[in-house]
């Protein structure tokens, strides 16, 4: 039971990318969807074919994400099914135009173009988000958040977790262990619910307390080589190359452009294509 | 004419949650190129005094503290921490915890980082410290898998990219095997001779002094007792405070006139061990093969073995010669990839740990990886508990295993809240209650001081004067411990397994197996100073003694 | 240093920050991957929030804010699932809440030291929680209503049910180590 990151290097264009333009072209992406609330199909779809490229780009197996996806999926199915079945409303208030033809139990048609689009809409953020972990090496987080404009601090606690993952990770297997020698059985937790969390006790208390414990070292160890006392220089450097400005400024010009569209020109709201209203009436 | 870089005049200290002083009226002075060893036992003020030497008393620890601390002409106390930080390098006991990033040449420069030097400063630094301590094959690998040797190394050369003009050493070898500590010592050497100040913190003074230390600093309860030279032995110091090697012991318990322990007669030995009824075998390893992962190497290979009743083990090996793997298949934490293991005649694969548990008693290295309950009673209840033993006998169990260890008066106190000794009693008290036959132990001393351990497996595998047994021999018929210490295996085993390369090379009586010096190096465990008196002097004493019962023999 | 400063930001707060994100990574996994707790409709119980809470309340908001973000995003990145801001913040804003009480305790055993820390838990688990399910109807397009049953109401209840279980007995660990290391 050794916990691993997800991380494994792959020689791609999306590895290749500065990780900082990853989180500027993460966030323009949902930004862009988010700010002006774009919900027009037009705008939506070819976003959405755009990630899908990005994510088969990063050539992930597919055997990585396919617990991601299925619980993506689940969760989706769930939210959306919630959204436009029992309450039907959600995004725009045109999705409940009354005048919109029924198709089944309250579903009209216009709450069923949305819930396809919110499917789609959803997605386009989810599989620019999916690949980070493991595309992304733990160790330029920090990095990546300091030259962000991120404190020293606050980029240096990043670091600091990861490298502490894996020790816990061995505490926790190790405390597993020791007490299925006193004849815990992890496997059979017996009782309640209240009962089976509380026999979780013995699993978290000692790996939680010898960390406390771990800190304070931890803490004279750092004091000791001077953490905190001037602004550090981070050794990695983070270059910025020809691919990294385009992309950065794909998402600062999709954003914008989503902007202008919605604010200058009122394109990018809901609307039910003809097409599919033909198509399913 | 340069100052001396460290004066102490007058050193005392008392935590502010303490009633007595840590540490009272220290002076000493160092010179450049000279190195201290500082012994004493645990609670004696070691860390403390070291922590006011660093710095972190008074600023990161409050208290009373009255005297001077000098580096180098100025006082610590009003130092800047980046000053401090550059003159002071402080390796602590345990560098899994010094160690703050993910991966070596980033660890190595954190530092640097911290004093926000120029790049090609930092990397003209780290590489510096590397290539002194030989360690360029590491930069690229991650901390976490480096071997604890490495680790130790990875740390100090953290220390010397802040080229610091003293350095201090906390307990530097307690997580190391033998080979990896003498390799240690042998770079605090050097760097003493390149001429930085060494101050090196150690109870195992026996090791400590093939560094070489020119001058011994010995501390009882916060004072010093003995402060000079290391040639000729300190009288002064307690040879059951602190290791010393064995010669020192015979010499100074002759000078003494101390009359011998009656514990460590001879005779009193071989009747306790040599009287006990060998037979019945309870676990037997069947050609055992094992690996962690399909794709992963065995980890052991063809292994038999059997623990017989009588049997009191110690296991010896190389960090990561697959001892704790090797063991952890006896209760069935593992099963073996190919072959068997058979608990009482039953193969570990049909049979559930808890199962197995009710007859072989694990004890894990750590005591803080298994404490976790509010009262001591409630933790020795819960292994019963789960074994799903009746009221009575459960609670009859605990009052015994309670006072079997002497935790009486403490049973309602938190485990977590008892000292690192009384923590690691609990934990044999939690086995004990599960009333196992057999008792296995990993690196049962690790992280102790040399009195305590030696009073803690005193009190488990020798009998106490008065003839009664020994509180192994009482409860258990068989007993198996991992160890990196060979004078344990010395003193206390009747059975010694050496495991490395995948399998077990050695197994037999410590006399015969310890007696073959080439095969010990090999698998790097290094012959100490009581092994070779015991050897030399074996056909006069028929059987391995401990260095106090030796020096009736002149 | 015993005089808390509630907001104090220095070597202390990184490293018990960084504890408690690799903490809450490691225990959302192990309950994620390992031992599933048992789920009651989409309820799904993290006894790491348990423990997010408790180093909130021992090390103060800083450490809760930052165990929280960085911890959520660990944890979601080990299990495979990305990397979602708007629960990340809202998992740093459950442990930022609770942090706040952190000067007023001295006595971690204390009867009323825990019921003030479970009271101001779960007030953190609730502005946390809803913050995250709000936000979601931005991001996510959704209504009101499917964000507090969809997303708040199990987030909720599941948080809730853990912290009032395994807070306390965290906390009167907790006492037993610090009464062994004054600082
Ligand atoms: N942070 C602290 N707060 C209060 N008391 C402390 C603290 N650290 C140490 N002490 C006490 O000060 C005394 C000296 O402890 P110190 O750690 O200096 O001993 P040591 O010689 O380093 O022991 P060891 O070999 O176990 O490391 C002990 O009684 C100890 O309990
Ligand atoms: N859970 C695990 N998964 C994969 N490999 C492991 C695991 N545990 C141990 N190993 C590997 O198996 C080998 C034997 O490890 P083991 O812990 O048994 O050694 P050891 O002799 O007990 O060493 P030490 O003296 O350091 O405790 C090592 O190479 C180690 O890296
Ligand atoms: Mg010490
Ligand atoms: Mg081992």
């Amino acid at each position: 039971m050794l916990v691993t990151w997800k991380y494994r290097p792959r020689n791609t264009f999306i590895q290749r990318l500065d990780p900082r333009t990853r989180w500027i072209f993460l966030f323009s992406i949902i930004l862009a969807l988010t700010i002006p609330e774009i919900w027009d199909y037009r705008i939506v779809f070819p976003l959405f074919v755009l990630s899908l490229t990005l994510f088969f780009m990063a050539r992930i197996e597919w055997k990585d994400v396919r617990r991601a996806f299925i619980y993506i999926f689940i969760l989706v199915f769930f939210i959306v099914g919630l959204n436009a079945l029992f309450f039907g409303r959600g995004g725009p208030s045109s999705v409940l135009d009354p005048s919109s033809p029924v198709l089944f139990f309250g579903v009209t048609v216009s709450k069923a173009w949305f819930a396809i689009t919110q499917v789609t809409r959803m997605l386009t953020m989810a599989l620019l988000a999916i690949p980070i972990p493991y595309t992304m090496d733990p160790n330029i987080y920090g990095t990546a958040f300091k030259r962000m404009g991120v404190s020293d601090k606050v980029s240096f606690t990043i670091d600091l977790a990861f490298r502490f993952l894996p020790t816990f990770a061995r505490d926790l297997t190790i405390t597993v262990d020791a007490q299925r020698a006193r004849g815990y059985e992890v496997e059979k937790l017996k009782g309640g619910l209240v009962a089976r969390i509380q026999r979780l006790a013995p699993l978290i208390i000692p790996v939680v307390m010898q960390s406390t414990v771990t800190g304070e070292e931890v803490i004279d160890a750092m004091d000791l080589r001077a953490f905190g006392t001037a602004p550090r220089s981070w050794l990695k450097e983070l270059r910025y190359a020809a691919r990294d400005y385009f992309m950065i400024a794909l998402g600062v010009a999709i954003f914008i452009t989503c902007c202008v569209l919605k604010w200058g020109f009122g394109i990018g709201g809901f609307f039910v294509p003809e097409f599919f209203t033909r198509l399913v009436t | 004419m340069p100052e001396s870089p460290l004066v102490i005049e007058n050193l005392s200290f008392q935590y502010r949650t303490r009633p007595e002083p840590a540490i009272e009226n220290i002076s000493f002075e160092l010179k450049p190129g000279e190195m201290l060893l500082i012994a004493g036992s645990s609670g004696c003020g070691k860390t403390t005094l070291a922590r006011c030497i660093n710095g972190l008393i008074p600023r990161s620890y409050r208290g009373k503290r009255n005297g001077r601390v000098l580096l180098h002409g100025k006082d610590v106390a009003e130092m800047q921490i980046a000053d401090m930080a550059q003159i002071v390098g402080t390796l602590l006991q345990d560098p899994e915890r010094q160690i703050v990033a993910s991966n070596v040449y980033n660890e190595i420069a954190f530092g640097p980082e911290n004093l926000g030097f120029p790049r090609a400063e930092i990397i003209a630094r780290v590489e510096q410290a590397m290539k002194r301590l030989r360690i360029e094959h590491l930069r690229d690998r991650e901390t976490f898998n480096i071997s604890g040797g490495e680790k130790q190394k990875v740390a100090l050369a953290g220390l010397l990219a802040m080229n610091p003009s003293i350095l201090l050493l906390d307990e530097p070898l307690a997580s190391l095997d033998p080979a990896s500590a003498y390799e240690a010592l042998e770079v605090f050497r050097s760097l003493t001779d390149e001429g930085k100040t060494v101050v090196l913190i150690e109870h195992r003074v026996e090791d400590a002094i093939t560094a070489r230390p020119d001058r011994l600093l010995y501390m009882e309860t916060g004072q010093v007792k003995y402060f000079g030279s290391i040639k000729d032995l300190p009288t002064e110091i307690n040879h059951r405070e602190v290791k010393l090697p064995a010669e020192w012991v015979v010499k100074r318990v002759r000078q003494m006139g101390e009359k011998i322990d009656k514990r460590s007669s001879p005779a009193d030995k071989t009747e306790s061990i040599q009287n006990v009824e060998r037979g019945e075998s309870l676990v037997v390893f069947e050609n055992v093969d094992f690996r962690y992962g399909d794709e992963t190497p065995l980890v052991l290979q063809d292994v038999n073995l059997t623990i017989n009743r009588g049997d009191l083990i110690a296991v010896l090996g190389p960090n990561g010669a697959g001892k704790s793997t090797l063991v952890k298949h006896a209760i069935g934490l593992l099963k073996p990839t190919r072959g068997h293991v058979l608990v009482e005649g039953k193969d570990t694969r049909t049979m559930s740990v808890a199962q197995i548990a009710r007859v072989l008693g694990y004890v894990f290295q750590s005591p803080t990886h298994m404490l976790f309950a509010p009262t001591v009673r409630e933790e020795l209840e819960f292994g019963p508990r789960n074994l799903e033993f009746k009221k009575e006998v459960m609670q009859q169990a605990v009052k015994e295993s309670i006072s079997t260890v002497n935790l009486n008066g403490l049973e309602e106190y938190p485990p977590l809240g008892l000292s690192f000794g009384q923590q690691k009693r609990t934990t044999i008290a939690a086995v004990l209650a599960m009333r196992s036959k057999i008792m296995i132990m990993d690196e049962p001393t690790a992280g102790q001081d040399y009195a305590n351990y030696t009073h803690f497996m005193d009190a488990m595998c020798r009998p106490p004067a008065e003839g009664a047994q020994s509180l192994v021999a009482a409860n258990f018929a068989a007993t198996m411990f991992i160890t990196h210490d060979l004078d344990l295996a010395v003193t206390y085993a009747n059975r010694v397994l050496l495991v490395g390369d995948r399998h077990v090379v050695a197994d037999g009586p410590p006399e015969e197996v310890l007696k073959d010096f080439d095969l010990l190096r090999r698998y790097r465990v290094r012959p100490t100073s009581l092994l070779r008196l015991n050897l030399e002097l074996l056909s006069r004493t028929g059987r391995f003694l401990t260095a106090e019962a030796l020096a009736a023999y002149d | 240093m015993n005089d808390k400063s509630t907001w104090e930001f220095g070597t202390r707060q990184v490293v018990y920050g960084a504890i408690g994100a690799a903490l809450y990574g490691v225990f959302s996994w192990a309950t994620n991957i390992l031992f599933p707790l048992p789920a009651a409709g989409n309820v799904t119980f993290r006894p790491a929030v348990a423990v997010l809470i408790f180093f909130a309340v021992a090390y103060g908001p800083w450490v809760g804010l930052l165990a929280g973000f960085i911890g959520n995003m660990i944890g979601d990145g080990l299990s495979g699932w990305g990397f979602y801001w708007n629960w990340s913040l809202g998992n740093g804003l459950m442990g930022m809440i609770p942090g706040l009480i952190v000067a007023t305790i001295s006595d971690f055993r204390a009867r009323s030291t825990i019921l003030k820390a479970v009271g101001w838990g779960t007030l953190g688990i609730i502005v946390g929680m809803l913050f995250a399910s709000l936000t979601e109807m931005f991001v996510g397009g959704i209504d009101l209503n499917t964000a507090l049953v969809g997303y708040f109401t199990p987030a909720f209840l599941g948080n809730l049910v853990v912290t009032v279980i395994l807070l306390p007995i965290l906390m009167i660990a907790f006492a037993g180590v610090a009464a062994r290391r004054g600082r």
